[in-house]
C-alpha cells in the first residue's frame, strides 16, 4: 500500500476514487530478469536450507524412536473420517472454543485456498505461471482466495489482540508469559494476506505490483523457515498426528517386550508419542480442562507434553536419561485422575493417557513409586482381591444378607458388583436400589460367589503385574460361569472389563446401568411431579469414556427438572476419584472433590444425580462439610427405585430392614 | 551381610476351610496360598538390611511344588536366590523336623543372619526359627520388631508383652523371629517378576538331606471352630448383677 501512496497524493480526487477501487483482477509483474530469477531460486534453496535444519533434525529423532508394537494403519475408513472431520472441517477445534476456533479455522482454510495461489505464484517468478489472473477460472479462484485472504487477516489480526492483549490464563506458560515468536508469526501471515490483496489495488505489470509480488515472495520465504522453530511445526504434523492416532480413547498400549515397563527412560518413547510430542500447539485447552491444573497442582498436561519434547530435544529418543527426571516430575504424573479431559479436548491429535499412565507405568513397574497409600492399595489387590483390602467373607455376608442369587448360567444377566458394591456402605446402597428395580423388572440376573477388582485402579497407576493378574484370574472365573452378559454399576468396572481386559482374554458383553434403566424407562411407572430440580453429574469414565450422556440424564429427570452445571456432558469435570486416586493420600492445593460439589451446588438444584460410586463417595465426604443446606446425592438407580411402587413388606428387597 | 529368610507358604487368610477327609488337616483343593504374613515382614527387614549395608538375601523354603510361587515372589521382591526343600510330605514332621531338614539345607552357606516370621499363619507354633538356632548352635531372638547394625552385632527392638519393648544387642551370626506390621512391605513390580525368572532357585529333595527320624508331636484331629452364642441371665439387684458381670469378666471370660 506503502508503494502506491505517492501517487495517490499527486492525483486529483477522481484519480484518487479510481486508486481506492479495487480491479477484478489481480496484479502480477509483467516479466522477471534473470538476475531477478536467480536471487529467487537463492532465496527458495536457502530457505528450503534453513527450514530442513531444525525440520530434518525432528524427522529424524521421530522416526529414531522406538517402533509402536501395536499399530496397525488398517482399518482406514476411520483415520480417512478423523482426518475429514477435525483437520478439513477443524471440527473440534471450533467446537470447543467456537470464535477462536473458527477464526483458526479461516486461517487454516485459507492456507488451503491459497496452495494453488501460492504454486502459482512462485511459478509466475520463472514465467512458468499456470493460473491466468484475466481468464475465467483463473480470475474466479483469485477472487475466491481474496476473500479466504480477507477472512484470514482479520481472523489472524483477532487471535493475535486475544493471544497478547486478552490473555487467557491457559495460553500462558508455566512464568506468565506468552511466546514472542507466535506474535512475529501471526504478523507475518497478515502480511501475507496484505501484500496478496494489495494487488486488487495496482495495475498489472506495474512496478508496484512487482513489489508487493517480491514483499509477498519474501514474507513466505521467511515464513517457511521459522515453522519447524516454533509450535507452528503443528501445520504440517498435526494432520497426520490426527490420521495416525491410536484410535480409542485413552488406549493404553500394551508393553512390547520384556524389557517394556512402561515410559522409563526416552528409549521407551514410541514414534507415535514423539510426534505428537512435537505436534502440540500449546492451545493449553488441555490445560484448561484439568482438574489437576484447575485445583492448584503440579500437573499441568501441556507440560507433560512439553517436556517430554524439552527431553527429546535435549536427550533424543534413545537415551538412558530417566524421563521423570528433569522434564516431567513423578509427583505431577500421580496427580492425574485419568478424567481424559485432556486427551478429549486435544485438537492436534495429542494422546495424552497413554503418556502419563506410561510414566506411572515406568515408575511402578520398576518400583521406583514409593507410596504409602499406593504400596497398600497394591497390597490389598494382591492379597484380598479388592482395593478396599476387605476379606472376600465380608462380601459373602452382603450376599447372604440381601439374599442375591448366585449366578449359575441360567440368568439372563450377571450383576457385577464391583469393589464398591460389594464392600462400600454406599455402593451396597446404590446395589440394593437397582436390585430392587430389576426385581420389579422381572430381569432375571445372579451374581458370582467371588468377584476380584477388575484392576482398574493398579491399570491407571501403571501397575501392569497385579493388573494381569486380575483381569485374568476374573476372565478365568467369568469363562467357567459362562457369563455371557454383566450389567454394572460403576463406569470405571465397565471400562476396564471391555476395553482393557482385552490385553488377555475376551471378555463378556457388559453395560452400564445407566444404559440398562434407560432401556427399560418405558415400562417403569412415570414419576409423580416434581417440585425440585436435579443436576447430573456426568462421570468421565461414562461420558467421555463411553460416549453415554443422555441415558442417566433421562433417569436422573424422574427426581426434577434437570439444570446443567457449568462443565457437563463431555467438559465434564472429574469428581478427583479416577485414576486411582481415591485410594491415594491427601491432595495439594484444593481438593477436585470440593471444587465438582462447589460446580454443582452453584446450580440451586436440590439433588445431585450421580452415576459412579466413586464419584458418589467423593461427593458425600465434600457435601458432609457444607452443613445441612446441602442438596440430597443420589445414583441413578437410588431415584429409579424410588419412583417404584412399594414392595410387599415381606421382600427384604425394598431396602427395608423386615422384621424376621 | 549374607541373609537367609525362611518362609512358610500358608492357605490365604479368607479362604474357605474345610477338613479333610482323614480329619487330621485341611483340604487344601481349591485353595490359594500366600507368603505368611510375618515372614513377608521378614523379609521386607532382610531386603531393607541389604539395601543398607550390600550383601546377598537368600530365601529357604520347604513344601510341595506350589511352594516354588512363594519362592519366586520374594525374588521377585527383591531376595538374591532362592533354595527350595521339596517335600510333599512335610505336615507329618514336627518343628523339631522341619527345623532339621532346613538345618541341613543351609549347612554350607554360613550366613550371618537368619530371619524367620515369628509364627505360622496356620499352625501357629511360633518354634521353628529358635529350634533351627538351636541346631546351628546361634544365638537367637523372638518377636523382633527393628534390626540396627552395630559394630559389635545387632542391636534389636523386641516386643514384649503389655505394651512393653526392649533393647537388646546379639553378636552375629544369629537367628531372629520377626514380628509383623512394623515396616510398611513393598509391592511386587513387573521388573522384579521378569528379574526373578533368571535367579537361581535350588531345590533340594528332602529325603536326600538324611534327616529322617520321627515326629515326637503328632497331631491328631482339626476342627473348625463352632460358633457359640448362649445368653445368660445374673439375677438379683442391679448391684448383685454388676458383682456377678465382674466376676464372669474377670475369672470366666478373663477380659478385665
Amino acid at each position: 500500500m506503502l508503494v502506491v501512496a505517492p501517487s495517490i497524493l499527486a492525483a486529483s480526487p477522481a484519480a484518487l476514487l479510481a486508486a481506492l477501487t479495487p480491479s477484478l483482477t489481480l496484479a502480477e509483474p509483467a516479466t522477471f530478469d534473470l538476475w531477478q530469477r536467480l536471487l529467487l531460486l537463492a532465496l527458495i534453496l536457502g530457505s528450503g536450507w534453513l527450514f530442513w535444519q531444525r525440520f530434518g533434525i525432528v524427522v529424524r529423532r521421530i522416526l529414531a524412536a522406538r517402533k509402536d508394537a501395536d499399530f496397525q494403519i488398517f482399518p482406514l475408513g476411520r483415520r480417512i473420517w478423523d482426518f475429514f472431520w477435525e483437520v478439513l472441517c477443524q471440527a473440534k477445534v471450533i467446537r470447543e472454543r467456537p470464535l477462536p476456533g473458527l477464526a483458526h479455522a479461516f486461517v487454516f482454510w485459507s492456507f488451503l485456498a491459497f496452495a494453488l495461489v501460492t504454486t502459482n505464484h512462485i511459478a509466475t517468478g520463472f514465467g512458468l505461471g499456470f493460473l491466468d489472473p484475466a481468464g475465467v477460472f483463473g480470475r474466479f479462484y483469485f477472487l475466491l482466495a481474496a476473500v479466504f485472504a480477507l477472512l484470514c487477516a482479520v481472523s489472524i489480526a483477532g487471535l493475535f489482540v486475544r493471544r497478547f492483549f486478552v490473555r487467557p490464563i491457559w495460553l500462558a506458560h508455566k512464568d506468565n508469559t506468552v511466546s514472542a515468536e507466535s506474535g512475529i508469526i501471526a504478523g507475518l501471515i497478515f502480511l501475507l494476506m496484505a501484500t496478496y490483496l494489495a494487488a486488487y489495488w495496482v495495475p498489472s505489470g506495474s512496478t508496484a505490483a512487482l513489489v508487493l509480488w517480491w514483499l509477498h515472495t519474501l514474507t513466505l520465504l521467511s515464513f517457511l523457515p521459522l515453522v519447524p522453530h516454533t509450535k507452528h511445526l503443528h501445520l504440517i504434523l498435526s494432520p497426520l498426528t490426527v490420521f495416525l492416532s491410536r484410535g480409542s480413547f485413552s488406549r493404553i498400549p500394551p508393553l512390547a517386550d520384556d524389557d517394556d515397563f512402561g515410559l522409563v527412560t526416552g528409549r521407551d518413547i514410541t514414534q507415535l508419542t514423539a510426534l505428537q510430542v512435537y505436534s502440540c500447539v500449546e492451545c493449553g485447552r488441555c490445560t484448561e480442562h484439568c482438574p489437576a491444573a484447575n485445583t492448584g497442582k503440579e500437573l499441568n498436561p501441556r507440560e507433560i507434553i512439553l517436556g517430554l519434547r524439552g527431553y527429546l530435544n535435549e536427550y533424543g529418543p534413545g537415551s538412558e536419561e530417566p524421563l521423570l527426571g528433569r522434564y516431567n516430575s513423578q509427583q505431577a504424573a500421580f496427580q492425574c485422575t485419568t478424567c481424559g479431559s485432556c486427551e478429549f479436548q486435544c485438537p492436534v491429535g495429542i494422546e495424552h493417557l497413554p503418556v502419563i499412565v506410561g510414566l506411572r507405568r515406568g515408575a511402578v513397574n520398576t518400583g521406583e513409586w514409593e507410596d504409602d497409600h499406593g504400596g497398600k492399595l497394591f497390597l490389598a489387590l494382591e492379597r484380598n482381591g479388592n482395593a478396599l483390602g476387605m476379606a472376600q467373607t465380608e462380601r459373602e455376608k452382603f450376599l447372604a444378607r440381601e439374599e442375591l442369587p448366585v449366578f449359575d448360567g441360567s440368568q439372563e444377566y450377571c450383576l457385577w458388583l464391583g469393589c464398591m458394591g460389594g464392600y462400600d456402605p454406599k455402593g451396597r446402597e446404590i446395589i440394593r436400589s437397582f436390585v430392587q428395580v430389576m426385581r420389579f423388572l422381572g430381569t432375571s440376573y445372579g451374581v458370582l460367589r467371588r468377584e476380584k477388582c477388575t484392576g482398574d485402579p493398579a491399570r491407571r497407576l501403571g501397575n501392569d503385574l497385579v493388573f494381569q493378574q486380575l483381569a485374568e484370574s476374573n476372565l478365568e472365573n467369568l469363562a467357567q460361569n459362562k457369563v455371557r452378559k454383566i450389567i454394572s454399576i460403576c463406569p470405571h468396572c465397565v471400562r476396564t472389563i471391555a476395553e482393557d481386559w482385552k490385553a488377555y482374554g475376551t471378555p463378556p458383553e457388559i453395560e452400564h446401568h445407566s444404559e440398562f434403566l434407560a432401556r427399560h424407562q418405558a415400562r417403569m411407572p412415570a414419576p409423580a411431579a416434581q417440585s425440585g430440580t436435579t443436576v447430573f453429574h456426568d462421570p468421565c469414565y461414562l461420558g467421555r469414556y463411553r460416549n453415554v450422556y443422555d441415558e442417566p440424564r433421562s433417569i436422573a429427570a424422574v427426581s426434577g427438572t434437570l439444570v446443567e452445571a457449568e462443565r457437563s456432558r463431555e467438559r465434564s469435570f472429574c469428581c478427583g476419584a479416577g485414576g486411582g486416586l481415591a485410594f491415594l493420600g491427601e491432595e495439594q492445593g484444593a481438593r477436585v472433590s470440593e471444587t465438582r460439589v462447589g460446580q454443582l451446588v452453584a446450580t440451586g438444584a436440590s439433588t445431585i444425580a450421580a452415576a459412579c460410586p466413586f464419584c458418589n463417595t467423593m461427593f458425600r465426604d465434600a457435601l458432609a462439610s457444607r452443613g445441612d443446606t446441602a442438596p440430597q446425592l443420589l445414583d441413578i438407580a437410588q431415584i429409579a427405585a424410588a419412583a417404584l411402587p412399594p414392595m410387599p413388606a415381606s421382600n427384604p428387597a425394598d431396602g427395608q430392614p423386615s422384621p424376621v | 551381610m549374607k541373609i537367609i529368610v525362611a518362609i512358610k507358604q500358608v492357605p490365604e487368610r479368607d479362604a474357605r476351610i474345610r477338613i479333610d477327609s482323614s480329619g487330621r488337616w485341611i483340604a487344601l483343593d481349591d485353595i490359594e496360598f500366600r507368603m505368611n504374613e510375618s515372614d513377608a515382614y521378614a523379609l521386607e527387614e532382610a531386603l531393607l538390611l541389604k539395601e543398607a549395608h550390600g550383601g546377598e538375601v537368600i530365601v529357604l523354603s520347604a513344601g510341595p511344588e506350589r511352594v516354588g510361587q512363594t519362592i519366586r515372589e520374594a525374588l521377585a521382591k527383591g531376595a538374591d536366590r532362592g533354595i527350595h526343600i521339596a517335600s510333599d510330605s512335610l505336615a507329618s514332621l514336627d518343628a523339631l523336623g522341619v527345623a532339621r531338614l532346613m538345618a541341613a539345607a543351609i549347612a554350607d552357606e554360613h550366613p550371618d543372619l537368619i530371619l524367620t516370621g515369628l509364627q505360622s499363619d496356620d499352625l501357629g507354633l511360633g518354634q521353628t526359627g529358635v529350634i533351627l538356632a538351636e541346631l546351628l548352635g546361634i544365638p537367637h531372638s523372638s518377636l523382633i520388631l527393628k534390626i540396627e547394625k552395630i559394630e559389635s552385632g545387632l542391636r534389636l527392638l523386641r516386643e514384649l508383652e503389655d505394651g512393653w519393648f526392649q533393647h537388646i544387642t546379639l553378636p552375629t551370626p544369629a537367628l531372629l523371629t520377626i514380628q509383623s506390621g512394623n515396616t510398611k512391605l513393598r509391592y511386587a513390580t513387573l521388573m522384579g517378576i521378569k528379574k526373578a525368572k533368571t535367579k537361581e532357585l535350588r531345590t533340594v529333595d528332602a529325603a536326600s538331606l538324611g534327616t529322617g527320624s520321627q515326629p515326637s508331636l503328632l497331631l491328631d484331629s482339626v476342627a473348625l471352630p463352632s460358633r457359640q452364642k448362649t445368653t445368660q441371665m445374673l439375677p438379683g439387684s442391679p448391684a448383685e448383677a454388676a458383682a456377678a458381670l465382674v466376676a464372669k469378666l474377670q475369672q470366666e471370660v478373663r477380659v478385665l
